[in-house]
């Protein structure tokens, strides 16, 4: 057959009913109505029914459709029908018609599948299959079968769309795409390097970039002036959920421009982005400032789909007689409240007290929880009675309290508890009360990050990073005060509580840039080693300019709604950061690692504690938890020493072919008609018997601490 | 003197009636009798009692065996240091034995007895109920004075079993008696195998394969210059697998406590430390050291045994089986990893490669050790005919 003349299965019309066409792709499902053979026949555009029958298709052709199973790669020619009315399917796009089969190839056969591939139903009404319940690092291992699944299918095809759209817009602003390098230095940012060993230069490493920073800000200087791309970032960080080693981020920088031409740019972009998945961002953007947000939602990624923001009450119980606000305010601390408005019915005094105040406040770091429920015009709660009619009445006002209401305080000598605990406890109300409405897109602008942040040490540290430019330039770089009270000219774009990405306005000027070393109390010859090619380049004219990197698979996943950044990727790691298909990451050879210089690394500044120094025999013995004694030990360095010899022989003869770990054929270990029971020896306790220590139905130990 | 015994029924239960009806046959005690004492040799299952019977139990009971009881063996049955396998039968005490095979062993046994001694091809006999050591090589071997007993006693226990789920699915050869052609039968010797033997014993050999050319066999050189590689394979592969094997023995569920650990640790270390004999403790000390350090080397022993397997392959095309010499006996009671291994320099092959090995013992009044036959895998039932034919032609019969 010819696949110059193929058409696509999703996209035959009523148009071609009557025309022989020519189809290829997999079987997806098949129905046998004894000699009439229906099968959905699938490629990447969709799904068409093939109809297989005795009185069309010659006998032979019959013969091998009967031998088709699922996956198996066909191609078929046959006429266009319009199906019978009553046997349409609304499951596929062309689900009113089928095509008659008359010429049948079997490009190539399928083993039976680890999973169903299969999420169409043949017939009206019925059930589909969905992959819920497939082992999330089994659909890992056979990736491609699980991209052939149309969910799969339709993420990545959505993610390219997305890429697109992006690529187009930018674009068409000026912006010019840029590849910067994988191999890179090491830099110091926020989380730990991905180390490629050099070959050449024997114990020297490339990082892989944990983002281009450094290098866009060069193209600036370098006079590209609009620079972008859809970069490939590295970071090896403890392991989360929703986090992958390697990611996707799009990477934006250009020179003169200011925070406004930013937002303006990005918003844009953002609402095109979504756009692609059919949904309508409001425009402009809202901004809260980072004080504002932490103030209000105790987040700096807050969540505004919903309200539930906090009131500071503490003027309110500046002369309070209840003592424990009163030693809290003595201390400085504060008292901040949420009214969730209307929600008594749902939180009862038993919930509030039992659950809030006791179980899950106290998770949230704080110490308590006051709360308060209004009825009929009056607070009820445990505690009430130690508030005068004053401070009751400002509260009223305050939270604009109506009966139904429930308001809840936190107090707390330390600021950052009371925002953190209440910000924790707005969100689990949130959800309890099903307050967030779904569909629903707040993108916000965080704005006016504090540049500096305090060490324990008492000294400062970025925030950001070290090239963020500060709101003034007027500052004392020795004083403490002051530069915890500059604000940075960074900013981050939050969606629904998830930060997409972040940015800053960075810093140009070499004297200023000089000063935001000097407050980081680093000396010249500290940061010419850390930044030094980077900061050369800024004595060369560097233009003002600015950026932002936006994080490409969370954009993807929200867009698409994906319950994990893992379905909009195609190859991903899994959750504990290892590739179920490749079984990366392996072990190496020692000779591999003998050629790149690694195997005495480190040996001659051995870290206390690490296993290098410790004796070869104490280490065996340990890992086989087989005690030696001391007459023993002389007799195992010849036999370690024989195992060496071996080791070696075995590595000059073993050559390049496959390894083989048996001489018989492996059977299939579950065999068929099998069913799997317990030995009765083990119900009766009989397996036991013969034990060391046994004591009731349990085998007796030692301790498994001291 | 100590019984060549570690166990004997009080009184044998009745036999069934088959094929091998009358016939006494011993194993050892780390193959699972139902209530019989099974320590396979070491303190690592001291007072362990077995709880059901293995399948090669079951089976000869239901031919008609009469399992006479188990004769005492080495640790796990690693070498033969302290085995007294094949005198059950020189002191007719029994018909035959079953001797784990794990580099050699029965062939070994068998020609220090002066009996002839069999090692089937890998995955033929179900190994459920035996206490194994290294799971890619081991398999029974039979000794006994007869090979007829031989070919029966195999017929009776190879084939399917649905509780070893190591066995492979394949069709278990016909051991009904068959004829070898003379003239049409070629034999191959390998020249690279008797490297390793002294000059003596090189011509000893020579002599062991003339008795060859007499019984009509096409005798034809051949050459596989990697076969001084089967040890090395054999001692790598085969340290790892006992290491990973013996994980199981805790003195939790098996063997003995040593008392007064502190914590989980110290008991594992200090049991274990009890648990196994000098020879297994250096040997498993071998495999973790490969398994924690050097897995590489692992590694490249598989490849090498890949390579093996495939020599062996092309030479059965050349020959429709092989003659590797033997040596008689080998020094008494190794201490060390290192001569227990020599001893096996020419047995091992069998079990890098799962082939059927089969050693006779020379002619009455004959000087040479005797001969070791094999050929490609599952020729079990060819092997054994071959065997006969050559017994047979000793005693002037016209095969």
């Amino acid at each position: 057959m010819l696949f110059s003349e193929r058409v696509f299965c999703g996209q035959l019309t009523l148009g071609e009913v009557g025309r022989r066409v020519l189809l290829a792709g997999w079987v997806d499902a098949f129905r046998d109505h004894g000699g009439l053979l229906f099968i959905h026949l699938r490629d990447r555009s969709g799904i068409v029914q093939i109809v297989f029958s005795p009185e069309i298709a010659a006998a032979d052709v019959c013969r091998r459709a009967a031998g088709l199973r699922a996956e198996y790669c066909i191609a078929v020619r046959g006429e266009v029908k319009q199906r019978r009315e009553g046997t349409e399917n609304p499951h596929i796009e062309t689900g009113s018609m089928e095509v008659l089969v008359t010429e049948l190839e079997v490009l190539s056969e399928s083993d039976a599948l680890p999973f169903a591939v299969s999420d169409k139903a043949m017939v009206a009404g019925a059930p589909s299959a969905g992959t819920d319940t497939v082992a999330e690092d089994l659909r890992l291992q056979y990736r491609y079968l699980d991209i052939r699944r149309t969910s799969m299918r339709d993420n990545l095809i959505a993610r390219h769309r997305i890429f697109q759209c992006v690529r187009d817009f930018l674009d068409s602003r000026g912006f010019v795409e840029i590849e910067t390098p994988v191999l890179t230095m090491s830099t110091p940012e926020g989380a730990r390097d991905y180390l490629v060993p050099s070959r050449v230069h024997p114990e020297n490493f490339y990082a892989l970039p944990q983002s281009p920073q450094l290098f866009k800000q060069l193209l600036m200087i370098g006079g590209m002036e609009r620079y972008f791309q859809l970069a490939r970032c590295f970071r090896d960080e403890d392991l989360r959920p929703n986090r992958q080693p390697e990611f996707t981020q799009l990477d934006i920088e250009a020179s003169f421009i200011d925070e406004e031409f930013l937002y303006e740019l990005i918003e844009e972009l953002t609402v095109r982005m979504f756009a692609v998945g059919g949904i309508t961002l409001p425009r402009p953007f809202a901004r809260m400032t980072h004080a504002e947000a932490m103030d209000t939602t105790g987040s700096d990624r807050p969540d505004l789909r919903f309200g539930l923001r906090f009131v500071d009450v503490t003027s309110v119980f500046a002369q309070t007689r209840y003592s424990i606000f009163r030693q809290i305010l003595e201390r400085g601390g504060c008292i901040k409240g949420i009214n969730i408005q209307g929600q008594s019915g749902q939180l009862s005094k038993n919930v509030l007290q039992n659950e809030y105040a006791k179980e899950i406040v106290p998770s949230f770091g704080a110490k308590g929880m006051t709360w308060m429920r209004v009825e009929d015009g009056k607070f009820e709660s445990n505690i009430v009675q130690f508030f005068s009619e004053l401070e009751l009445e400002a509260l009223r006002g305050k939270f604009s309290a109506a009966d139904g209401d429930v308001l809840i305080l936190i107090a707390d000598p330390s600021h950052a508890t009371v925002t953190s605990a209440l910000g924790q406890l707005r969100l689990h109300l949130a959800n309890r009360l099903g307050l967030i409405p779904s569909n629903s897109f707040c993108p916000v602008w965080i704005t006016e990050f504090p540049l500096f942040e305090a060490t324990d040490e008492g000294g400062v540290t970025s925030s950001h990073h070290p090239f963020t430019a500060p709101d003034r330039a007027d500052f004392d770089p020795k004083n403490i005060e002051e530069l915890l009270s500059l604000r940075s000219r960074a900013y981050d774009l939050v969606i629904n509580g998830e930060e997409l990405g972040g940015g800053s306005i960075r810093i140009n000027d070499r004297d200023l840039q000089r000063r935001i070393f000097a407050a980081l109390g680093l000396t010249e010859a500290e940061t010419k080693e850390k930044f030094g090619f980077f900061l050369r380049a800024f004595d060369f004219g560097a233009p003002p300019h600015g950026g932002l990197a936006l994080g490409m698979d969370r954009a993807v996943s929200m867009i698409l709604k994906t319950p994990s950044i893992r379905e909009v990727i195609a190859f991903p790691k899994n959750r504990g950061a290892a590739c179920p298909l490749t079984g990366a990451p392996s072990p190496v050879k020692r000779e591999q690692l003998a050629e790149l210089g690694l195997l005495n690394l480190g040996s001659q500044d051995v870290l206390p504690g690490t296993a290098e120094n410790e004796n070869r025999i104490d280490r065996l013995s340990w890992v086989s938890r087989i005690g030696l004694s001391a007459d023993e030990r002389p007799g195992m360095e010849d036999v370690l020493a024989q195992a060496d010899a071996l080791a070696l022989l075995a590595a000059q003869n073993a050559g390049e072919g496959e390894a083989l770990y048996t001489v018989a054929p492996v059977a299939n270990r579950t065999r068929p008609g099998i069913q799997e029971k317990c030995s009765p020896l083990a119900e009766t306790g009989q397996l036991l018997s013969r034990a060391p220590a046994v004591k009731g139905r349990f085998f007796k130990v030692a301790s498994i601490l001291e | 003197m100590d019984s060549i015994f570690f166990y004997r029924p009080p009184e044998a239960a009745v036999p069934a009636d088959g094929p091998l009806k009358g016939m006494n046959i011993a194993i050892q005690p780390n193959v699972s009798a139902a209530g019989w004492p099974t320590d396979a040799g070491s303190n690592a299952l001291a007072r362990f009692v077995a709880l059901e019977d293995a399948t090669v139990v079951e089976r000869l009971r239901q031919a008609g065996a009469s399992i006479c009881g188990s004769t005492r063996m080495s640790e796990f049955g690693f070498g033969l240091d302290g085995s007294r396998a094949g005198e059950a039968i020189k002191r007719n005490a029994a018909h035959a034995e079953l001797v784990l095979d794990l580099m050699g062993e029965s062939r070994l046994a068998a020609s220090a007895g002066d009996v002839c001694g069999f090692k089937p091809s890998y995955g033929l006999v179900s190994r459920f109920g035996l206490i194994g050591l290294i799971p890619s090589m081991e398999c029974y071997g039979i000794l006994s004075d007869s090979l007829k007993n031989i070919r029966e006693i195999l017929k009776a226990i190879a084939g399917p079993d649905e509780r070893d789920f190591s066995l492979p699915d394949e069709t278990t050869p016909d051991f009904s008696p068959q004829n070898i052609d003379r003239g049409k039968t070629t034999v191959g010797i390998i020249k690279e195998a008797p490297g390793s033997l002294p000059a003596r014993q090189e011509s000893l050999y020579r002599a062991a394969i003339e008795t060859l050319g007499d019984a009509g066999l096409t005798v034809k050189e051949l050459s596989l210059p990697d076969f001084p590689l089967f040890l090395p394979v054999h001692k790598i592969v085969g340290a790892v697998e006992a290491s990973s094997c013996t994980g199981r023995y805790d003195s939790v569920r098996y063997g003995v406590r040593v008392p007064g650990a502190k914590n989980w640790n110290e008991m594992y270390l200090s049991s274990r430390g009890a648990a196994f004999g000098p020879l297994l403790k250096s040997y498993l000390f071998q495999g973790t050291f490969f398994q924690f350090e050097r897995y590489d080397a692992y590694e490249d022993a598989c490849r090498i045994r890949a390579r093996l397997v495939a020599g062996m392959r092309r030479l059965a095309a050349q020959a429709d089986f092989w003659a590797i010499p033997v040596e008689r006996g080998g020094p008494d009671a190794p201490a060390s990893l290192a001569d227990t291994y020599a001893q096996f320099a020419l047995t091992a092959y069998a079990n890098v490669a799962g082939l059927p090995a089969l050693y006779l013992p020379p002619a009455q009044g004959r000087p040479h050790p005797g001969v070791q036959l094999s050929g490609p895998r599952l020729s079990d039932a060819r092997l054994l005919a071959l065997g006969e034919h050559l017994l047979n032609a000793r005693r002037g019969g016209n095969a």
